[in-house]
């Protein structure tokens, strides 16, 4: 307690300042999604709307097929986040409890894919999937179609599926669960699949909670690759595609509180599932800081 | 001999060689299962494209006929790295001025907020609040600051209350580069206290506890314990910052929309993703990427190279 006492009115002062900047935006954020015609835009600025009606809603309802959007951003994040656990959990058994040639290389060149910035390989996988063999009219070469892969959902799942992160966040926790319980279910006759499945699956949950966190908030909120892959199919778009592409439509004065209202609600969502698992997140965060 | 040890202890003792060689190429076979699908996705989306990635930038290809495609040599890279064209001069500039910016601002602000945390109730509040940027999507924070920079907005709201005119955050050329690092820098920094909380919990208390006797005072503390201790852990956030701030565009795509006014905002990354998606340039667009990539890896490896060396020290 001791490193509390010292100049606490010092610190106070410093996170109150700061806070306000952190939280501000967001005020502005919502309290914009409730200006009227004639009020946004307008100078002196005023943070408060005159009242609190809610036509930026309906309209981002109504313009922006909201539901289309939404069912969109959950198909993809959900599938995401599910392979990435699934294979993780997988791929991190076997790197971590059990004994195979080709262990310590397969582990580096994990941790070597985490070096891979991802604006790399964005040219070349949009390739791909426009070439992808037998998808989109292509022939078993990937000729003559017309978008491949491009033209469906697929696009903005299959590249996420696997994550090079996860399977080493689970190696690291695995490694640590106790060999005598694993070669006692062996002894038992388990086989690997019954170990991995009923033994060691049920206990990864806290670090399968971490993991599920950030690839849902990571997937929730992916913008460029989405952006791309839906420019030519806009059935594609998910929720920040979709509301940034409003603002190209009509008058920005008009519109800005309009996309101010469908951020709020998509932001939400991802907003309480934070809030109720942030424990896990911070603690991802601090495991990914500190390897 | 019903005990579970009883039957391992068995189990070794009776195990001859060839049946304990048996039982090992039962589990690889099984680990190379539980890699199967994650090794598949490597090979499809990491080890293809990148060799694609490598192949693209020596080639001279547009449209997307894979047998049109011709061996360049290194032309795209002369044409990138010319010192007259823009790439090197402005864009390659504005992205270092963009990531250290960033990376600047946000390290400064996170070490004082870490450290003022680290003295106050409620710390888990604080960084939460501090870490909200980072759960909201790039085009939440670029709309939003994108609002509070427009002539009629919350900032130069502000500015005209305190007598001072309007400035066009996003339209003035000199300004537009600055006002998107900062927003960068913004949603950067919970990001980092996290890290350095933590780091700062490591610090054990006795050290401060000594340094009171012998009467330090604050400042003292901070410049010499608590900032020397906390290097592996700033040194991380520099690093990792820095990389993520020389390949972030998506907050320039939203924010600006085509790297404007004139180029003032446009940057590496996003100068790579007009070229190949606007003007379907696959070979200047790849080798861009190729030199930029040359760039990361070279601190990625800086890194690890450091922290190794700091491991050895300790160790």
């Amino acid at each position: 307690m001791r490193r509390h006492g010292k100049f606490p009115w010092f610190a106070y002062l410093v996170v109150i300042l700061g806070g306000v900047a952190m939280v501000m935006p967001f005020l502005d954020m919502v309290m914009s999604s409730f200006k009227g015609a004639g009020e946004y835009g307008v100078i002196p600025y005023k943070l408060l709307p005159e009242s609190f009606n809610l036509d930026n809603y309906r309209e981002a309802f109504s313009q922006l097929e909201l539901p289309r959007l939404f069912r969109n951003s959950v198909i993809v994040t959900v599938s995401v986040t599910v392979s990435v656990l699934i294979t993780s959990a997988l791929a991190g058994y076997a790197l971590a409890k059990l004994r195979f040639r080709g262990r310590a290389v397969i582990f580096r060149f994990i941790l070597a894919t985490m070096m891979l910035p991802p604006f790399l390989l964005l040219i070349p996988t949009f390739l791909i999937m426009l070439n992808w063999p037998l998808a989109g009219g292509n022939d078993f070469l990937g000729r003559g179609g017309d978008g491949g892969l491009t033209t469906s959902l697929l696009a903005l799942i299959l590249p996420f599926t696997v994550s090079g992160f996860g399977i080493f966040l689970m190696r690291q926790f695995m490694i640590s669960l106790p060999d005598e319980m694993l070669e006692a279910a062996k002894i038992d006759g388990a086989n690997q699949w019954q170990i991995w499945r009923l033994i060691v699956l049920p206990q990864t949950k806290p670090v399968a909670i971490t993991l599920g966190l950030i690839t849902f908030i990571g997937t929730w909120n992916e913008y460029i690759w989405t952006l791309l892959i839906s420019s030519s199919d806009p059935s594609l778009q998910t929720l920040p595609v979709g509301i940034q592409l409003l603002q190209s439509f009509l008058d920005p004065d008009r519109t800005m509180p309009i996309v101010m209202a469908g951020l709020v609600i998509s932001t939400l969502p991802v907003l309480v599932v934070f809030l109720v698992f942030q424990k896990y997140y911070v603690r991802g965060v601090v495991l990914s800081g500190l390897k | 001999m019903t005990t579970a040890v009883g039957r391992v202890g068995d189990d070794r003792l009776a195990a001859s060689p060839a049946r304990r060689l048996g039982r090992l190429q039962r589990e690889g076979r099984a680990a190379y299962l539980f890699l199967a699908p994650a090794l598949l996705f490597f090979c499809v989306f990491l080890i293809l494209p990148f060799v694609f990635a490598i192949v693209l930038a020596f080639s001279d290809w547009g449209g997307f006929d894979l047998g049109t495609l011709k061996w360049a040599g290194t032309a795209n890279f002369g044409d990138v790295l010319s010192f007259d064209g823009t790439f090197v001069k402005l864009i390659l500039v504005n992205t270092l001025l963009f990531a250290f910016g960033s990376v600047f601002l946000a390290t400064f602000g996170s070490v004082l907020v870490a450290y003022c945390i680290d003295r106050l109730a409620f710390q888990g509040f604080w960084r939460v609040l501090y870490f909200l940027p980072v759960v909201a999507t790039v085009v939440a924070i670029g709309n939003v600051w994108k609002m509070m920079y427009q002539p009629a907005g919350l900032i130069n709201g502000v500015l005209n209350k305190l007598g001072v005119n309007s400035i066009g955050f996003l339209s003035d050329a000199s300004y537009a580069l600055p006002s998107v690092t900062v927003v960068q820098a913004w949603a950067s920094i919970g990001g980092a206290v996290l890290i350095l909380t933590a780091g700062l919990k490591a610090i054990p208390e006795m050290y401060y506890e000594a340094a009171e006797v012998d009467g330090a005072n604050s400042w003292h503390m901070f410049w010499s314990i608590t900032l020397p201790l906390l290097r592996p852990a700033l040194l991380f956030v520099l690093i990792t910052q820095f990389i993520g701030g020389l390949q972030s565009f998506a907050l320039i795509i939203v924010m600006t929309g085509d790297g404007g006014p004139v180029n003032a905002t446009n940057v590496a990354a996003f100068e790579m993703y007009q070229r190949a998606f606007k003007y379907g340039a696959w070979g200047t667009a790849s080798a861009m990427a190729m030199v930029l990539f040359v760039i990361i890896l070279a601190i990625t490896l800086l890194q690890l190279w450091v922290a190794r060396r700091r491991g050895e020290e300790t160790s």
